[in-house]
């Protein structure tokens, strides 16, 4: 029956229709999720596990600057071992990674990569699926299981919220506090020089453990420290090529507090 | 309001009335659950950072795998000219339509912004497999919306009360080859892209694997065909409306059979794959399939009672020529997948690899899902069977009886006023 009833006019129109509908779904938004393109800065952080004590200060100021639930953390102080009969720590904030399986996975494209290498949440489009808390490799994501409506307890003692809280139902992660860096630059001020302009774990480290700064910039401290110094990165051999560098113990204190 | 409570009274005693009284319960039940998901949130499941995606996910990735025999019975009866088997491909197409809608349902509740459900549609991020995954499953949904069209066509009411309506309807048949390839192709795309969700994930090594899309595809192929013979068959036993062919029915399964095979084989292999040499996290995630708190469900739900018994009944013509054993057959196969799909999502968390340098530590949790999550997803189930249920009894959905010139008596019927 069909044979006779489906000419090739019916099938050339509908293709028509098809491909009308396609071109027209096609205009509505692209997001672009290809290799963070480089900016003229790329920013970065070294953490030297010798000098870090585990007194999670670097968690406690980022609670309260970045105004987190006191059961998420952005950056977490793990315990990572004996070596020598001293504890050593690894502070663990995103790793920011160069090819980041949360943005490669992100269907609508709420995680995205800005031209300085920050891998950014947009907490207005995120639907909420998950997808990047299960493609993360570092843990790195929180989901917002309820709101954050109370109290801060790191507010005041810890600094005080430079960003809105996220709502319920999306998931939240370290942001290499993007607007310090942001609002710091406005005004001429260098990211990991100057305070204000420096991620607010690497300005509270009390035994100056982090350091943080731009690999474009060859007299960085960052790009100084990392040619004179043999360091790691996490999970290397998965290729994500993160921007969060680990010197490991034996040597003692290579990052200048 | 009378006339209400009347039928309900006369109903309420028969199988009928009470099989709606209980999907009715099951039903209201899980409207309470999933309202409080949606006012309190997702902090009232079981879920958490570590198993972000638990009982909802496998109640979609399950709905979407058991629908497919939509796409293949549909190739095989409108590409491949096996025209005597267009009733199954009929009862199939409003499985498939039934199972989709499921699966939106089951990933309304368990995204964590259902009010921005539509910006998957609006924000295109072409990388991303769940993208994919979307826009496939939202057109392949209309193409059965399409293909169901002639179904709807039949409805009795429908057709007395707005007959040139019911008449364009059943038209849509005549696109029947036409849908089935851009269903053959949207199928094809995300039935095996759902596994490559998984499959994609660096992060977790018992998934990171090619065969992941392969298995997905596979299992989906012959639990879908699976699930449409054993509704029909069940139908046939249970109501006088479904009208079946055994033998139709008994071809299918031989059919089926076969594919187990393939199905098996593939399953061996990446068995054998997995168990070859040590490797970090995925190792660890196989052994909680192997032996730790999954091996039941791997052994006997995925392997023994998942795939080899019912391949055995499928091809061994005694115990498939009997309805009670192929039956049975068929409904291991469907559980058999589902198995399948709830371990593979979970296995995959319940191994938690450290990030730690130097050697990979490899730590342990779990996740049993919460009253809500069971109670809504029950309720969705509820929805499908009783969706399938009025199809059986208002569009003779399982009608053998039916072939393609049936369809044109809608035509006639139409005509009469032009005649007068």
């Amino acid at each position: 029956m069909t044979e006779n009833n489906f000419s090739r006019r019916d099938f050339i129109k509908l293709s028509a229709v098809g491909l009308a509908v396609a071109a027209g779904a096609k205009a509505i938004t692209k997001v672009d999720a290809s290799e963070g393109a480089k900016g003229e800065h790329q920013w970065a952080m070294v953490i030297d596990q010798a000098k870090c004590t585990g007194c999670e200060q670097c968690t406690l100021a980022c609670n309260a600057n970045n105004d987190t639930n006191p059961d998420i953390q952005w950056n977490k102080v793990l315990d990572a071992g004996m070596i020598n009969g001293k504890h050593v720590y690894l502070p663990r904030p995103c790793m920011h990674c160069e090819h980041a399986p949360c943005v490669e996975v992100c269907m609508v494209g709420a995680s995205y990569y800005r031209d300085d290498g920050i891998v950014m949440m947009d907490y207005d489009k995120c639907i909420g699926c998950r997808y990047c808390q299960v493609a993360c490799p570092y843990d790195a994501r929180s989901f917002n299981w309820e709101a954050f409506t109370g109290e801060n307890p790191a507010v005041p003692e810890w600094g005080e919220p430079e960003v809105e809280r996220r709502p319920r139902g999306v998931p939240e992660k370290c942001s290499f506090c993007y607007n310090r860096i942001d609002r710091g630059m406005s005004v001429g001020l260098v990211p990991g020089v100057d305070a204000e302009a420096t991620p607010a774990c690497c300005v509270v480290c009390p035994t100056g453990a982090r350091a943080f700064g731009d690999l474009n910039d060859p007299h960085s401290n960052v790009s100084q420290i990392l040619k004179n110094h043999p360091s790691y990165r996490l999970r290397e051999n998965l290729g994500t090529n993160p921007r969060v560098y680990y010197l490991p113990v034996g040597e003692e204190g290579i990052v200048e507090g | 309001m009378n006339i209400i409570f009347k039928t309900i009274r006369d109903n309420i005693k028969t199988p009928w009335g009470l099989w709606l009284v209980f999907l009715g319960t099951l039903l209201s039940i899980a409207l309470v659950a999933g309202l409080s998901v949606f006012w309190f949130g997702l902090s009232i499941t079981n879920l958490t950072d570590l198993v972000p995606w638990g009982l909802w996910i496998t109640l979609d990735l399950s709905a979407i795998s058991v629908s497919a025999g939509a796409f293949s019975l549909c190739a095989g009866v409108y590409l491949f000219g096996l025209k005597r088997y267009e009733p199954i491909a009929r009862t199939a197409t409003f499985i498939g339509l039934i199972g989709y809608t499921m699966a939106m349902l089951a990933l309304i509740l368990d995204i964590g912004r259902p009010d921005r459900f539509w910006k998957a549609l609006v924000f295109w991020n072409t990388h991303s497999l769940l993208w994919e995954v979307t826009m496939c499953v939202m057109l392949y949904l209309t193409v059965l919306v399409f293909e169901s069209m002639p179904i709807f066509a039949s409805f009795e009411w429908l057709r007395n009360r707005y007959p040139r309506v019911a008449e364009k309807m059943a038209k849509a048949h005549h696109y029947a080859p036409v849908l089935a390839i851009i269903g053959l192709g949207l199928s094809s795309l995300h039935q095996s892209s759902l596994g490559a969700v998984y499959g994609v994930i660096k992060a977790r090594p018992i998934w990171y694997k090619p065969e992941m899309a392969v298995l997905f595809m596979f299992s989906a192929i012959v639990g879908g065909i699976a699930l449409t013979l054993l509704a029909s068959m069940l139908s046939a036993r249970l109501t006088p409306k479904a009208k079946v062919s055994d033998i139709l029915i008994e071809r299918v399964a031989q059919f089926l059979g076969y594919l187990m095979i393939g199905y098996l084989y593939f399953r061996f292999w990446d068995w054998l794959a997995q168990t070859y040499t040590y490797e970090p996290g995925r190792t660890e995630a196989f052994e909680i399939l192997t032996k730790g708190t999954l091996s039941f469900n791997f052994w006997f739900g995925e392997m023994i009672f998942g795939a080899l018994i019912p391949t055995f009944i499928l091809l061994y013509k005694p115990a498939r020529l009997s309805p009670l054993w192929r039956m049975l057959g068929l409904a291991m196969i469907v559980g058999g997948v589902v198995v399948f799909r709830f371990d593979t999502n979970i296995v995959g968390f319940l191994a938690v690899i450290s990030y730690l340098p130097g050697e990979t530590v490899v730590s342990y949790t779990s996740y049993t899902p919460s009253l809500v999550e069971w109670a809504s997803a029950m309720g969705i189930v509820s929805y499908g069977l009783l969706a399938f249920s009025l199809g059986v009894k208002y569009l003779r959905v399982v009608d053998h009886r039916i072939t393609s010139e049936v369809h044109e008596t809608v035509h006639v019927e139409s005509s009469d006023a032009v005649k007068a």
